[in-house]
């Protein structure tokens, strides 16, 4: 067995696809219909594009408890995934410049440094440094 | 403050606190960063933070979850695909990234990636001529 995709669940699939390619810069990799204006719709890292694919899917929309469970994460500030980055301090400062609202700030915990912010499309996505 | 930020907190508190064993770990996390390519054991690394192997092993594994042994490994392997992908040979590769064995670097990386280092590359290698053409 292999892991290849991460699911995250999103709001709007269009907006999701704008916020996550424009402002935190996944390229897109897959994109089919799958009725009712669905997608399955994936992303790769730009610098690792044979790595996992990142699954932005609807289920908030036609899943009653995944809405539930999303909004409470949200709510309560908990990240849904995390992303690793060389520095975060910069990449705070890169998507700050994109009006991207973080909900921490660039906090060392001992030998990782995190922050975390909001993807507009009802998560909060936790950036990583390990140092 | 959000519910997670009082988690951060207390993870802080419980996880985080001992400042000393921090720094040390950190100082061997960076020095494996930068010197992953010279032949590196766990005497090389205690004394250089003055401490015992053994209590360092402990250390390191408690704050990164790994040993060092297993995060230079992984480093290597890293650093051998990025130099593969680059069109080095096997040969150099395996001596440019610290391992001293072109048969223990060929064991291991199939082991972790799941393919030889000549398979890998040629895969990779082709890939990027497809994108090319297409």
């Amino acid at each position: 067995m292999k892991v290849t995709l991460i699911s995250i669940p999103v709001r709007d699939q269009e907006k999701a696809l704008q916020f996550y390619t424009e402002k935190l810069g996944f390229l897109k990799k897959k994109d089919l219909p799958l009725g009712g204006g669905n997608r399955w719709l994936t992303l790769v890292s730009k610098d690792w594009q044979d790595g996992p694919e990142l699954l932005l899917e609807p289920a908030p929309l036609h899943f009653e408890p995944s809405k539930v469970f999303q909004d409470a994460l949200m709510e309560a500030g908990y990240p849904w995934t995390q992303f690793d980055v060389d520095d975060v301090q910069s990449e705070y400062d890169r998507l700050i410049n994109l009006d991207v609202e973080f909900s921490v700030k660039p906090t060392e915990m001992g030998t990782v440094k995190v922050a975390v912010f909001n993807d507009t499309c009802g998560n909060n996505i936790q950036l990583v440094e390990e140092l | 403050m959000t519910f997670y930020e009082k988690e951060l907190d207390r993870i802080r508190d419980v996880v985080y606190s001992n400042e000393g064993q921090i720094n040390t770990v950190i100082g061997i996390r960076n020095y494996i960063e930068n010197n992953y390519d010279v032949d590196l054991n766990l005497d090389v690394l205690s004394h250089m933070q003055y401490v015992s192997k053994y209590h360092l092993l402990r250390l390191f594994k408690k704050y990164y979850g790994q040993t060092p042994r297993q995060y230079l490994i992984d480093k290597r392997i890293e650093k051998a695909k990025e130099h593969l992908v680059n069109d080095m040979s096997v040969t150099e590769t395996c001596f440019a990234v610290g391992f001293e064995s072109l048969g223990s670097f060929s064991t291991l990386f199939k082991r972790k990636i799941g393919k030889s280092p000549a398979k890998f590359q040629k895969e990779q290698l082709s890939r990027s001529k497809i994108d090319r053409e297409f």
